[in-house]
């Protein structure tokens, strides 16, 4: 091909073809970066002559004065240059950047956006990398409408994602992703860095080509391929610095004295003298600055036959607890060979991922939060300081005279401590890779065939020094105490020794597991006349979790760190071993898609999936189909508004679908025995012989996969000479058959929770994107875009008596979560305060909880019974945010570049479970200290010391917050070497500023099982502090 | 060339393409985390259902809130322990401020319920199972049909209209409904179950025909069904199978356990491996120094009164055993214990304050059913039927023939009876309502009884807040 062009191009030179004196014109064709454009065709306009450029981007090409050259090149904008007087000719082409053309991948395809029937959002490179983070998803956040994202900073941490509000309570909650065409668990694997783009199939018409696995969305990452042209070299690094975004001030030793009399005063017991010994910012002493540091390198290029690219990425945190470390290295290889005159496409993509990390207990944080200042981290001499307070001095140390009696203040222990004794480490590696054959049978029709496996390692090693801690929880214990103490408990005729005196215990885990997929389809794209016609048929086989677990734990190793194994383990205590080989899964697939389009104008798909799946291989049935259909209209391809200026596109489209989560909890062991004294066994006969029975504890329930459906609307538009683009959508999404743990009725058969398929969940919402881009000059240009989504999830039609799924445990027996139908899930459940018991009278003559004292909270007696019991309790709402937003600034001035990432929630509540949850002596927060009830008419709103830990509204806050979360500015250094293409310094501040009136430490809580509704999702107890991050970076280019 | 190279591409990619074989075994995969049923050497025969129906009434629900609810409200007995322990709410109920909140109260319902479950379960499994021996098939689903009819029937006398389980979770079943079910279960037991001397040895201890009458003629005195009570209390009077025990306080010993007049009894164990009704002894068993147990549930001054007034000494002190006395066993009992007496019937010589005791809870025996026979013959107004059964009763225990026969002296002197007879046999505070004793003698003691509220327990709070369409009980 290649040499007939030049052949082509020698004949047409031999030809002079105009009057004015030709000169031979020579340059480089380059992209922004200055990376050579090899294959730009480069025409002399009104004339035959032309130009290709070869694989270093030049050319020469005969021009004449006067003459215009037009430059095209697929991807990049046309661009005409007029030939002056020169002889030699720079030509830098701008990649095409209308979104229109944009190339989207759809499961099993690719299609142009423009001619998208679904709602598909994507994000580019830059703007996953703009925000410096160990997973993609972290940077996705507020970047796109309708995708919820609860980030912590805590090192190695996954975000959770909610693609168009919560669909379900208990089942799987993450979308599917899928890397390079292949199913993955998750992509903290894959740096972002090698990312191209990443694709979010957010409505049921378009995700429903994943069918079981789709109903929370489906997430396609695409990595990032060498491209035709020399080897290109990069290499970025950033280093940055972390802290503490929204510290909380706790009390100080005086405050603490203060509010500890008070409570004394109001329960009784001692008091704390206003001199005292330590001053301890507990907070200050456990929070450290952390640090982020990455580094990748990569290369890439391409030939006629083959592209590749590579790269190595280093990923290093240390979070604010001192240690707590995070390192992932990831080697990323992706190659492509073309054979066969481009016939036969060899895609082989390779990613390995090593990760080492050092966890840290996070209950520190929530320790820390309940120590008193008065406590110091060490004593003088050394020990670890604790809560001891000399109850008759009234001073807080261990220290007694004769007859002064010692006691606790708390019994949590130092946070310090456990951090320091916390010796844990966590290694796993991610084998992640696939091979996928393109062959073109014809030019029409292409056949794919492609393999993926993941292998994954895990191993944990926990150190746990028992007699360290033992003799840290008072600065009076001795290793000799340790040791009576050790011989007392041992059994005298057996000599065993309880574990609890060993001196160290180690426990060890490994895990491996291993998936694959095996997906084959044909794809039919032809055109004829108008009518263009995709069709694409395959089906697809996957095994997942298969592996193993093994479970390791010994007692007494030696203190070296070095013998940290079992094999050293002393013989006097039984080694506990456990292991586990999973049970795999299963899942075989057909699938069928039909993309029709007449003249660009109208647009119909359809999409058919039939899933089998192994989980439900005991039920009656295991095969379901999710079908769906979309609709477009290109209104702008009318001949109306063709030729309109202003709107430049315009489409409608619509869509309906059918999804399935067969991530769902299973019942099992429905038959409950005993071999000892329980209530399934009974005695009988003369001699009483124990017979042994049966009970069944829940109904035999069979679960099958949780069915969403979906219908949709939208509109894309770009006006005004492409300048404004945006876009809107509509969606109603209803889960079926949600399965619910089920509390079976105190007057039911049923003794035990069981799972059962009970109510529906709804999802309606609303998403706008909004971007305006223009350049005001060569040297100006800027962007200036934001989004907004707004869902409403409400729970309906709950079975009968399946209501009041309880959750939210604040771990001291008060829940904060009730499921009921008419609320969003998760939605909270509590009493109402209504003002602050002023004296006794009051409470005597009003209804009360027991133990209801002046100062304490005022419940309001909700149904008017005259008792506060569960009936007075009342939802408030859900942790959901019910809208989300992001904006997004973006300047370059010459070689300049500005931008600012904003990102906010709003109409969410959460639950401020540190401050609800404090006992006994624990510290509160200056705030709590200064609004605090001192007595009858001090306030009817803040409780005082004494007060009761039930969980009400007044703990419950306003979860509202916008976020600045990225500022960055670059600096690209004009050329100044022929070996260096780029090279651009740039300064991030991450999270520099949040804007929130909650009073802890972050409104984004993740909470228990990767946020669970009905677990601690937003109940602030041991959430990791939001931080902020200082960057300073580079990029280079060769 | 090239065509041929890429034909053989084609032919070597298209099967591979096509592979996917349709083969549904492929979603076949083995179980290894969990033992598939059929791979499992545990086998479920009706028995074990059967067994675990019974296995109910060894909770400890039976230990603890039970007293409460049966005992501890009532005159015969008084809360016990320290001032300061309250059973978590059995001060609530000895002072008659119990409310739908109460612990005990809810444990109670949500128990019965459980264990109408597990005989619901056994009855259904057992028609299902296919068991060949259709005598043996009808026996089981008997014994189980005793059960659930013995659970609604402390269910509807404690709560009045309770849902019926197969019915309706959701609303309650007026009590006639509730008891023409209970009159079903017993009937369809009365037919299928043996007598007690007809069941293996190794069987002792199950439902027999004679515990379902009993239970039915129970019944039907609580529905003043005269007739009806007087002749199922007479089946098992003529039935042969019962005598009274010769010495009252052999009742309670271990070597007459499903003795001559037992009826009906909770079985338990004090050897290894034990297993006897959860803290039953325990719970009642003198307290604090030179004591074993927690104390609970004590005799009131009242009872010890109505034993003395009598001039009962031998159920007065068979029934309650008072500080510092020496026991039958030749145990003696500190003079320092917390408490001036407790239940002497709850104590297990063997097993003392073990968790798991030897002590059989008796639950109908001979002498309930005489009193039942001479209850209904008074109000038949067959005075000398009624006056030959109670005498019976009153003649074990050394206590003079009672002669009246003004129905309504008898009344009150068969009324008496039974509290004596059958203190802390968990009877006395339903037969207080059932006699509508209970608002005049509550409140002589100065309990807070108030009528048209005190003689049914409330509906549990869980249980509304679960369904808040079900009613409570008037005055809750």
């Amino acid at each position: 091909m290649k040499v007939k062009l030049f052949w082509l191009l020698c004949c047409l030179a031999i030809f002079p073809a105009g009057v004015y004196a030709q000169n031979t014109i020579t340059g480089k064709v380059t992209d922004a970066d200055n990376q050579p454009l090899p294959g730009t065709n480069i025409l002399v306009q009104g004339t035959n002559r032309y130009a290709v450029t070869d694989f270093d981007g030049n050319f020469s090409i005969e021009a004449s004065p006067g003459e215009v050259l037009e430059v095209t090149y697929v991807g990049f904008k046309d661009r005409q240059v007029t030939v002056g007087d020169e002889t030699t000719l720079n030509i830098v082409l701008q990649e095409d950047t209308s979104e229109l053309d944009e190339v989207v991948v759809v499961g099993y395809g690719t299609q142009k956006k423009a001619d998208l029937t679904g709602s598909i959002s994507s994000i580019e490179a830059e703007d996953i990398v703009r925000q410096p983070a160990l997973t993609a998803t972290q940077a996705i956040q507020g970047k796109v409408p309708g995708i919820n994202i609860i980030n912590s900073d805590q090192p190695g941490a996954t975000p959770t994602v909610i693609i168009r509000g919560l669909g379900t309570a208990l089942s799987g909650r993450d979308p599917l992703y899928i890397v390079d065409g292949m199913p993955v668990d998750n992509i903290k694997t894959i740096s972002p860095s090698d990312i191209l783009k990443v694709d979010v199939l957010k409505d049921a018409s378009s995700a429903s080509i994943y069918g079981l696995r789709a109903a929370n969305g489906v997430v396609i990452v695409t990595t990032k391929q060498g491209k035709k042209g020399k080897a290109r070299f990069s290499f970025d690094s950033f280093y940055g610095a972390k802290s503490i975004l929204n510290p909380v001030k706790m009390a100080n030793p005086d405050q603490y004295i203060n509010y500890f009399n008070e409570g004394a005063a109001a329960i009784g017991g001692y008091t704390l003298q206003q001199q005292q010994l330590y001053n301890t910012d507990w907070y200050n002493e456990l929070a450290q600055v952390g640090s982020i540091n990455n580094n990748t390198f990569a290369v890439s290029g391409g030939s006629d036959h083959i592209d590749y690219y590579f790269s190595y990425n280093h990923y290093e945190e240390e979070g604010v607890i001192e240690d707590h470390k995070y390192r992932r290295g990831t080697i990323k290889n992706n190659n492509v060979y073309k054979l066969f005159d481009d016939k036969l496409k060899l895609t082989q993509n390779l990613n390995i991922s090593f990760t080492n990390e050092n966890p840290k207990p996070l209950g520190a944080f929530n320790n820390a939060y309940r120590q008193s200042p008065l406590v110091p981290v060490r004593y003088e001499n050394g020990r670890w300081g604790q809560a001891f307070v000399n109850q008759t001095t009234g001073i807080v140390t261990y220290q007694a005279g004769p007859g002064e009696s010692v006691g606790r203040l708390y019994s949590h222990g130092n946070p310090m401590a456990d951090v320091f004794f916390q010796n844990e480490k966590i290694h796993t590696t991610t084998l992640q890779g696939g091979f996928t054959a393109e062959f073109s049978i014809t030019d029409y029709l292409k056949a794919t065939s492609r393999f993926g496996a993941t292998k994954y390692f895990f191993d944990k090693r926990v150190f746990n020094p028992t007699r360290e801690r033992w003799i840290a929880s008072d600065p009076t214990r001795t290793y000799e105490e340790f040791e009576e103490s050790r011989s007392n408990a041992t059994n005298e005729e057996t000599g065993v020794i309880p574990t609890s005196w060993a001196y160290n215990s180690l426990y060890i885990e490994d895990k491996e597991t291993f998936r694959w997929n095996w997906d084959g389809f044909l794809t039919f794209d032809k055109t004829f006349d108008k009518h263009h016609l995709n069709v694409v048929l395959g089906g697809s086989k996957e095994k997942t979790n298969v592996g193993k677990r093994l479970y390791g734990k010994a007692y007494e190793v030696p203190e070296k760190e070095q013998y940290w194994s079992i094999q050293h383990a002393s013989g006097l205590f039984d080694n506990v071993s456990e292991n586990v080989y999973y049970t795999p899964r299963t899942l075989m697939s057909y699938f069928a898609r039909t993309q029709y389009n007449f003249d660009n104008k109208y647009y119909i798909t359809a999409t058919i999936r039939r899933d089998g799946s192994s989980v439900f291989r005991t039920g009656e049935n295991f095969w379901e189909n999710f079908p769906s259909f979309g609709l477009g209209w290109t209104v702008s391809n009318e001949d109306f508004l063709k030729d309109s200026k202003s709107i430049n596109f315009l489409k409608i489209r619509g869509g309906w679908g059918r999804l399935g989560n067969q991530n769902v909890p299973l019942n099992v062991n429905q038959i409950h025995t005993s071999t000892g004294s329980a209530g399934q066994n009974y005695v009988l006969g003369p001699n009483q012989e124990l017979m042994f029975g049966a009970s069944v504890a829940s109904p035999v329930k069979d679960l099958t996969w949780e069915i969403v459906e979906e219908w949709g609307v939208g509109l894309d538009f770009n006006l005004l000479d492409y300048r404004l683009s945006g876009s809107v959508d509509y969606y109603d999404k209803t889960t079926k058959n949600m399965i619910l743990l089920v509390q079976p009725l105190l007057d039911s058969q049923f003794a035990e929770d069981f799972y059962d398929h009970g109510a529906e969940v709804s999802n309606k919402g609303m998403e706008f994107t909004l971007e305006w881009k223009d350049n005001i000059s060569e040297d100006w240009s800027y962007t200036i875009g934001g989004n907004f989504s707004f869902n409403k999830n409400m729970v309906e039609n709950v079975k009968p008596a399946y209501d009041g799924m309880l959750g939210g445990s604040l771990s001291n027996g008060r829940i904060t979560k009730r499921l009921e139908e008419g609320q969003p899930l998760g939605a909270w459940w509590m009493w109402e305060t209504e003002g602050v018991w002023q004296n006794q009278g009051e409470i005597d003559s009003n209804p009360s909880i027991e133990g209801a004292a002046p100062g304490h909270l005022r419940y309001k007696d909700q149904n008017e019974d005259g008792v506060i019991d569960d009936r007075d309790k009342k939802f408030f709402g859900s942790y959901i945010p019910k809208y989300n937003y992001g904006v997004h600034l973006g300047l370059n001035y010459k070689n300049i570049d500005f931008s600012v990432d904003g990102f906010g929630v709003g109409g969410n509540k959460v639950y401020n479970g540190l401050k609800n949850t404090r006992t006994d002596n624990e510290n509160i927060t200056a705030d709590t200290y200064n609004t605090r009830w001192t007595g009858e008419g001090s306030t009817n709103v803040h409780p005082g010391a004494d007060r009761d830990i039930e969980a009400s509204d007044y703990y419950l806050e306003n979860g509202a917050f916008f976020r600045i979360n990225n500022i960055t500015l670059g600096y690209t250094l004009p050329d100044f070497s022929r070996y260096v293409s780029k090279l651009r310094f740039y300064f991030t501040a991450q999270n520099p500023f949040m804007f929130t009136d909650y009073s802890g430490f972050t409104p984004e809580i993740i909470g228990g099982e990767g946020g669970n509704p009905y677990r601690t999702a937003g109940v602030e107890l041991s959430a990791y502090p939001n931080t902020k991050t200082f960057i300073f970076g580079i990029n280079l280019e060769l | 060339m090239k065509s041929l190279t890429i034909k053989k591409i084609y032919i070597f990619l298209l099967p591979i393409i096509l592979f996917y074989g349709c083969s549904e075994d492929f979603l076949d995969v083995e179980s290894r985390e969990r033992i598939e049923a059929e791979d499992s050497d545990e086998v479920f025969e009706p028995d074990h259902f059967i067994i675990s129906s019974y296995g109910m009434l060894t909770d400890w629900t039976y230990a603890f809130s039970y007293l409460g609810v049966t005992e501890i409200i009532s005159d015969n007995a008084d809360k016990g322990s320290t001032p300061t322990s309250t059973g978590t709410d059995k001060h609530f109920l000895d002072g008659l401020t119990h409310t739908a909140t109460t612990p005990s109260i809810r444990a109670v319902w949500e128990h019965w319920y459980k264990s109408i479950g597990r005989a619901s379960y056994a009855i259904e499994y057992t028609e299902e199972y296919g068991l060949s021996d259709e005598n043996y098939k009808n026996r089981l689903i008997a014994e189980a049909k005793f059960l659930r009819a013995l659970h609604y029937f402390w269910l509807v006398r404690a709560f009045g209209d309770v849902p019926l389980q197969h019915v309706d979770l959701l609303n309650r079943a007026p009590k006639e409904e509730v008891y023409d079910f209970i009159e079903q279960d017993l009937s369809d037991a009365i037919a299928a179950l043996p007598n007690k001397s007809e069941y293996a040895s190794g069987d002792l201890g199950r439902a027999t025909k004679g515990a379902a009458q009993a239970l039915l003629a129970k019944v039907y005195l609580y529905k003043e069904q005269w007739e009806d009570a007087l002749n199922y209390a007479n089946m098992v009077m003529t039935s042969g199978e019962y005598s009274l025990e010769p010495n009252y306080e052999d009742i309670w010993r271990k070597y007459s356990e499903n003795g001559v007049e037992s009826i009906f009894e909770v079985q338990a164990r004090g050897e290894q491996i034990a297993h006897g009704v959860q803290q039953y002894s325990q719970t009642q068993a003198p307290r604090g120094t030179g004591g074993w147990g927690w104390g609970f549930n004590i005799p009131s001054e009242d009872l010890l009164n109505a034993f003395n007034a009598e001039g009962d000494t031998i159920r007065r002190d068979a029934t309650i055993i008072f500080r510092g006395e020496t026991l039958w066993d030749g145990r003696e009992v500190s003079g320092s214990v917390e408490n001036a007496m407790y239940n002497e019937k709850a104590y297990s010589s063997a097993n003392l304050g073990d968790s798991d005791g030897d002590k059989n809870v008796r639950i109908l025996r001979l002498a309930e059913v005489l009193l039942i026979h001479a209850e209904a013959a008074n109000e038949l107004g067959n005075a000398s039927t009624a006056l030959s059964s109670l005498n019976q009763v009153r003649s074990r225990v050394n206590l003079p023939e009672v002669t009246t026969t003004d129905q309504g002296q008898l009344r009150q002197l068969i009324w008496k009876e039974r509290r004596l007879e059958l203190a802390f046999e968990h009877d006395r505070w339903f037969d207080l309502i059932r006699t509508g004793q209970a608002g005049n003698v509550m409140r002589t003691l100065g309990k807070p009884f108030e009528d048209g509220k005190h003689e049914l327990f409330p509906v549990p709070n869980d249980q509304i807040n679960q369904t808040p369409e079900m009613t409570q009980n008037p005055g809750w």
